[in-house]
């Protein structure tokens, strides 16, 4: 356990290293920028991270970076909202998914090939979700049939964070239909410049495109890319999807609460400082958004004292994105008919940009992907307060 | 620190097992009596005035427990008056301590709508003061003077106000030319201005934890209703349209309970005076009362027809939401409090 005293002293570091690093205005050189400058900066921010060793705490002791505890890395995630920097978007699957999905179920082997390229900023991206299962994973469609000392992909993918530049893909795919729809999947390491892989942005409606969709035609994906056993596919994803669970929750609360000077200043800049009403409803959003940071701060204190429930991190996840889609409403109300012009987008701001419109509807990325709000509900409403679950048989 | 949490969970536990055995809004009549013979009125009294020392922590434990119950006593009332006296630097103050935690019942306004004056007498009307019938006295704020006055005495008119809520009830005090010299004067001044703000914060933490154990309690109310009544051959828990609104519900809770918990552990007793504790209060019991209005519509909706029958007690929550809401200056205040805080610190 970190004392009191340590955790200042790490906090003053990353602030003080932060306050030197952080790229000035990355904001502005984001907005209505083509891709390339985008991934440019991605990869120097991933650059001044990386070697700061800011990139890695979560990673174990004797990797650059690594062995920091769960409340040594709560201490950076905070300050990299405090400092409003750039979130990695574009290395967030490599960093996390990936690389827990191989030092927890990887061979030696696989560690060895793979986890230092994750360090020399190689891009992953995550292939899971499909047209027909998205909320109902289990149902993946995606083939891969072993052939000698290899699988043969065939299928689709979509919803693939940041595939078109990812060098890797985590791939679930089917080996065998036979059993319930949890069964028979596999888990793989593919190459995204094997031959047969088609990968197709997916144009969104804020304008950017930091989705896409992937195909698969007769993919080759080596034997010893295999991670875990056959058809036990379903449970190494179960294992590491949750790796960064509830520390994403406490940035991205905490930066929702370091960004409200900007709905203040939106209502300055508009002349509405004396509307009483919405002056209410920013009272309102601010007491809203520090009971979110308050319960994810709790949810991940209770993760570090192993105090952890079932759903815990469900309701913090549904509370981030009730209250920044109530956040980002009322900018857009002040905004008025003058957040209607200008559709400029940001690559890779994700929220506050202070285009109230913007940060509209890209609150509906927290409300529907990595489990939707629906999905949060039933996993509180059965797993939290012990509802029934749903019927599994149906007929019309 | 830790020693205090065990002492504190263990504390909760005989809290909620006394609640449980009392029941749903326990009557005031039998449940009074407890609290006082308990020494639950001591919690936040330091220990060198006999008290168990345990704070706005403490207190604040037994709130959401007496809230999860509905219980039917002036219990912040008297808190409130107790601290005031705590405060204060009276010479007869371990006396009335002790005499308004083990016999004579103290109580004290719990909102800002006094239109009360004060010169040499005391004239005018204090609001919502509970169970001032049976309370021997009552705490006053005026501007900057803080005072104990007597209840049953010339010049002083009791006015039992019917409520929606029945689980409290609300006196209007009414003063003409209650001579100020025989009274107990608390405080005055710079001491007054600080024990009035640090009254608010006290009441206003006390709200907030009273609606989080009440929805807390509701929400158990609701899910064993909808685990047990069946419609269309079926349990109601089995339908993911209920089910998802409990899931709300229950998040809302814990919301407002970590904040209420997060708030607490950023101040000391000694800072509840000071204006970022009291923005802080503010914004709890916004928060929790906010949550504990939606949660108690959503559940006497949930309940369906029985929702609506006096003998269930899903509407005293409904009720007592309500009234929360309206108690301190009233949630519509504390949002522009909390907006023109902001924007003056941004400016």
């Amino acid at each position: 356990m970190m004392s009191e005293s340590d955790t200042q002293t790490l906090r003053q570091e990353v602030r003080t290293w932060l306050q030197d690093n952080v790229p000035s205005g990355w904001r502005d050189a984001m907005t209505g920028v083509d891709q390339e400058s985008f991934v440019q900066l991605q990869r120097e921010w991933f650059g001044k991270l990386s070697k700061a060793g800011y990139a890695t705490p979560h990673w174990p002791e004797g990797w650059p970076g690594g062995g920091r505890s769960l409340a040594e890395q709560k201490v950076i995630y905070e300050e990299v909202a405090r400092a409003d920097a750039p979130r990695l978007i574009m290395y967030f699957v490599a960093l996390y998914h990936a690389a827990c999905t191989l030092m927890e179920c990887g061979t030696e082997a696989q560690k060895e090939k793979y986890l230092p390229g994750i360090l020399n900023g190689e891009i992953w991206c995550q292939g899971f979700s499909e047209p027909n299962a998205g909320s109902d994973l289990a149902s993946l469609k995606t083939r891969a049939e072993r052939r000698g000392d290899k699988y043969i992909i065939n299928g689709q993918k979509t919803w693939s964070t940041m595939a078109q530049y990812a060098d890797r893909c985590l791939l679930l795919a089917r080996t065998d239909s036979s059993g319930p729809p949890q069964a028979g999947q596999t888990y793989l390491l593919l190459d995204m410049k094997s031959p047969g892989v088609t990968v197709v942005p997916i144009n969104q409606i804020t304008g950017d495109d930091e989705f896409a969709e992937i195909f698969f035609d007769n993919v080759e994906v080596p034997v010893e890319d295999l991670v875990g056993e056959e058809g036990q596919g379903w449970a190494v994803a179960q294992a590491t999807l949750a790796s960064e669970r509830g520390l994403t929750l406490v940035e991205l609360s905490q930066r929702m609460r370091y960004a409200l000077p900007m709905l203040a200043e939106t209502l300055k800049e508009r002349g509405l400082l004396e509307d009483t009403a919405l002056r209410r409803d920013l009272g309102k959003v601010i007491a809203r958004v520090d009971a979110c940071c308050a319960l994810a701060d709790q949810y991940l204190l209770k993760r570090i004292s192993g105090e952890e429930k079932v759903g815990d991190a469900s309701m913090v996840k549904l509370c981030y994105a009730q209250t920044l889609r109530e956040y980002t409403k009322l900018g857009r109300r002040i905004s008025g008919l003058q957040g209607q012009f200008d559709p400029d987008f940001m690559r890779g701001a994700t929220q506050e940009t202070g285009n109230w419109t913007l940060d509209f509807m890209n609150s509906y990325n927290w409300s529907i992907a990595g489990g939707s709000n629906e999905i949060q509900r039933n996993i509180i409403s059965e797993r939290v307060l012990g509802m029934p679950r749903e019927p599994k048989t149906w007929k019309l | 620190m830790s020693e205090l949490n065990e002492y504190l969970n263990e504390l909760k536990a005989s809290a909620r097992q006394v609640m449980d055995g009392e029941g749903t809004a326990a009557e005031e009549a039998t449940l009074w009596p407890l609290t006082v013979e308990l020494g639950w009125l001591l919690t936040a009294v330091p220990e060198e005035l006999d008290g168990l020392g345990l704070g706005v922590h403490g207190v604040s434990m037994l709130h959401t427990e007496l809230g999860r119950g509905l219980a039917q006593v002036p219990f912040l009332a008297a808190t409130l008056a107790v601290d005031a006296l705590v405060q204060s630097d009276i010479d007869t103050k371990a006396e009335l301590i002790s005499r308004f935690t083990t016999g004579d019942a103290v109580t004290a306004p719990l909102a800002d709508v006094s239109t009360v004056t004060l010169t040499d007498t005391l004239n005018g009307k204090l609001s919502v003061v509970p169970s001032a019938d049976t309370a021997s006295d009552v705490l006053v704020c005026v501007d900057d003077c803080v005072v104990l006055v007597k209840l049953h005495q010339a010049g002083v008119e009791l006015s039992a106000r019917g409520t929606w809520d029945t689980t409290r009830r609300l006196f209007d005090v009414t003063f003409s030319n209650v001579v100020l010299a025989n009274q107990v004067v608390l405080a005055r001044g710079d001491a007054a201005v600080a024990m009035i703000a640090r009254l608010q914060s006290l009441r206003d933490f006390a709200l907030a934890a009273d609606c989080v154990g009440a929805a807390a309690g509701l929400l158990d109310i609701t899910i064993e209703h909808l685990n047990t009544r069946e419609q269309f051959g079926r349990p109601l828990a089995l339908f993911q349209a209920l089910k998802h609104r409990c899931a709300d519900m229950k998040t809302l809770i814990d919301a407002a309970e970590a904040l209420l918990a997060d708030s607490l552990s950023r101040i000391t007793d000694e800072q509840l005076a000071e204006i970022d504790s009291q923005l802080l209060a503010k914004k709890a019991k916004l928060v929790a009362c906010s949550m504990f209005a939606d949660v108690s519509e959503e559940a006497l909706q949930l309940h369906g027809g029985i929702g609506m029958a006096s003998e269930h007690p899903c509407h005293l929550f409904l009720k007592r939401s309500m009234l929360n809401e309206h108690l301190g200056s009233g949630n519509g205040n504390y949002e522009l409090d909390i907006a023109d805080h902001f924007l003056a610190q941004l400016a």
